[in-house]
């Protein structure tokens, strides 16, 4: 396998959802020549086409950034870096404007102003809506990257791996990917690099994101030398389908069981009622959902019932607000979610953790940047309904102007010989002419995300933990012998097995984090260590790459800096 | 009185256009006692046998249009068509798009009929 293709670019960006879309047009309507890759085709793949399409900004009257900013980091519990929450509050509202500058359009009320809900946590109402939820925002970014002629999209490619420089002022030199159309390893140059490839849930057996989520950047990211940071912190949404099968993944609103919504609640299978009211923010509720299931209070697939049938809102009020495409498409498989228990259990949603950036969106290595979900340092240990929307609109137009900036000010890097002869042996030592092989990929899959979900679920011990790292040792040593056909077009297997080996090492970086914060704080909850602990703990654990491996640390949280 | 049926077959696509002049269907035997979506099916086919090339992301709303495909003679969305156990179907690639391999098509790549099937599918 050699490389067959060569591109150049002033701004590569990986991953095309909401994000790397956002990104690319601020570095090209900047001036930069930019190419974004997506493993899947555009607006067809990523997991911010499976956002309800809540965003918040300060909108209300008597809102504002600083109250909103001090919603974010009271309930991220004081673990967020505080000159990130400035860039993501303070420039909330513009990102508005600017996703309506794209095209994107937010539901109005009935006096023809955009509509605001207030979900558990926001002091204000705080939540616009997008029409179409994230399929509409991405929909609405997807066209004018497509219009932009500074931007090359390269749909169905899987970039495999970044690519170190060996000299000049950047660290990473571009990197290297597959063009599954055609079977072509590419080699693409770049004076910046954004990554914006989401988070990893598809680790954990119960997850409401799209089969993408398996955090490929945050992996390369860390391969290549940078620093991630509070990667144990996994939100868990408390309401994802687990029953019936082909409903699986799918999640119901946890916010409409508001008194002032819905007025639901989640049963038990003997029907009681489970969560107090007022609604707990997120990270309790789903605490008090999985005791419940731990407890056997729990139906025999696991889950516990959401109910919004007998709301004193009245049926017609239930229907109205269900008359979205998310529960539509709830009752083309035969279950009518006004009117029906929903079978739920708390599931991975988003990565809080991720990639460490500062405010301008950089990594520790200079000419690689990063825009959530695999950033990773603004949410802290819990994050609020609506703000993943806005941190990839905000973050991804900072990225992209970043990376625009330094591209104008850098040249290209060459490339190691060394570093790209091992990625492309990395890849190439997968592939064999054999072509009956024991398809081992799917079992092996299987096994990592049931030890994840049980040992790094909600609830998780250091007796659980070591456990998940054995199991993960034991499906790394397997998965080195495994090997796939060659094929030139659209060699799925070769990405099911690339994404396993980053699941894999991704899972032991989340084991190993969540081991060494020995406390509870927002979604990490250890059993042994049940209380938060602000005197020792309100620090980020850091992983880093070191040359035995993983080498985890801690880092200091930024405190009130302003966003330049 | 009949058994439940405990089975949904699914006859796929295959065809490699790097290696083969044809395509020809494949049988599978899915197990399950529930109905399933086509986009279900696919997975566990992709499962039961990786050479077989078919997409998986969704958006969990029938509204991206990532899954696609030709079941039983019409293009359909597959997240959002449910298939009951005991019943057999086909599962080909949608015929408004080039085809890369198996069932999976190049969305960038639409042919003649395109402009149509988006007339149709917005009503």
């Amino acid at each position: 396998m050699k490389i067959t293709k060569q591109l150049q670019t002033d701004v590569l960006i990986i991953g095309a959802g909401g994000a790397g879309l956002r990104a690319a047009l601020a570095a090209a309507e900047a001036g930069s020549k930019v190419i974004i890759t997506n493993k899947g085709p555009l607006a067809k793949s990523g997991i911010t086409l499976t956002a309800a399409g809540g965003m918040q900004a300060p909108l209300h009257p008597q809102d504002s950034p600083e109250r909103y900013f001090e919603d974010t980091v009271q309930f991220g519990y004081g673990l967020a870096d505080q000159n990130l929450v400035h860039c993501l509050t303070g420039q909330a509202c513009a990102q508005v404007a600017e996703a309506e500058r794209f095209g994107a359009q937010f539901t109005r009320d009935e006096t023809g102003n955009l509509a605001l809900s207030q979900f558990p946590g926001q002091s204000l109402a705080r939540n616009l809506f997008f029409k179409g939820g994230g399929v509409g925002l991405v929909a609405a970014l997807a066209r004018a990257c497509r219009e932009n002629e500074n931007i090359s999209i390269l749909e169905d490619f899987f970039v495999t791996g970044l690519i170190n420089s060996c000299s000049g002022n950047a660290a990473i030199s571009g990197a290297i990917g597959l063009n599954l159309k055609n079977g072509q390893l590419t080699a693409i140059a770049a004076k910046a690099i954004i990554v914006a490839t989401g988070g990893c849930q598809r680790l954990w057996e119960i997850n409401d994101c799209p089969t993408d989520a398996t955090g490929d950047g945050i992996l390369y990211a860390f391969r290549a030398g940078a620093k991630l940071v509070d990667m144990e912190m996994v939100l868990f949404y408390p309401s994802v389908i687990v029953w019936p099968p082909s409903l699986k993944g799918a999640f119901v609103h946890y916010e409409f069981l508001d008194q002032a919504i819905l007025d639901g609640n989640v049963y038990d299978k003997d029907g009681q009622a489970i969560l107090p009211k007022p609604l707990p923010v997120r990270d309790e509720a789903m605490r008090i959902m999985a005791k419940a299931i731990i407890d056997g209070r729990g139906t025999e697939h696991g889950g516990l019932l959401w109910y919004v049938g007998s709301s004193p809102k009245g049926l017609e009020a239930v229907r109205k607000k269900l008359d979205i495409a998310q529960y539509n498409y709830i009752r083309k498989h035969g279950v009518d979610p006004a009117t029906e228990k929903i079978e739920v259990a708390p599931g991975a949603h988003y990565l809080l953790g991720g990639i460490h950036i500062d405010e301008e969106c950089r990594t520790n290595l200079p000419g690689l940047f990063a825009a959530p979900e695999c950033a990773g340092n603004f949410d802290g240990a819990n994050r609020l309904a609506g703000s993943g929307i806005t941190a990839i609109q905000v973050f991804g137009a900072i990225a992209g102007l970043a990376a625009h900036h330094w591209a104008e000010s850098n040249d290209h890097c060459e490339a190691d010989p060394l570093c790209l002869a091992k990625e492309i042996s990395r890849v190439a030592d997968r592939l064999t002419d054999c072509s009956d092989l024991e398809p081992a990929v799917p079992r092996l899959r299987d096994q990592l995300c049931a030890a994840v979900q049980n040992f790094a679920g909600v609830i998780r011990s250091e007796s659980g933990l070591k456990q998940l790292q054995q199991s993960i040792n034991d499906i790394r040593f397997e998965l080195l012998s495994v090997k796939v056909p060659k094929t030139t077009l659209f060699n799925q297997q070769l990405t099911d097995l690339l994404q396993l080996e980053i699941m894999c090492e991704t899972a032991q970086i989340i084991a190993a984090s969540a081991l060494f914060r020995e406390e509870s704080r927002g979604h990490h909850f250890r059993s042994d260590f049940p209380q938060q602990n602000d005197g020792k703990w309100l620090l980020h654990t850091q992983a880093g790459k070191s040359e035995n491996g993983l080498t985890i640390s801690t880092k200091d949280i930024v405190m009130r800096q302003k966003c330049r | 009185m009949f058994a439940p049926a405990t089975s949904i077959t699914a006859k796929v696509f295959r065809f490699d256009p790097s290696k083969e002049k044809e395509g020809h269907l494949q049988s599978f035997i899915i197990k399950t006692s529930e109905p399933l979506s086509v986009m279900t099916i696919l997975a566990k086919v992709h499962d039961l046998d990786p050479t077989f090339a078919c997409r998986t992301s969704t958006c969990f709303k029938g509204k991206c249009g990532s899954c696609l495909i030709r079941v039983n003679g019409k293009n359909v969305l597959g997240c959002i068509e449910l298939v009951q156990p005991g019943e057999e179907i086909t599962l080909e690639p949608p015929s408004h798009f080039q085809l890369i391999r198996d069932v999976v098509v190049d969305f960038s790549h639409p042919l003649g009929a395109q402009q149509k099937y988006d007339e149709e599918t917005e009503q």
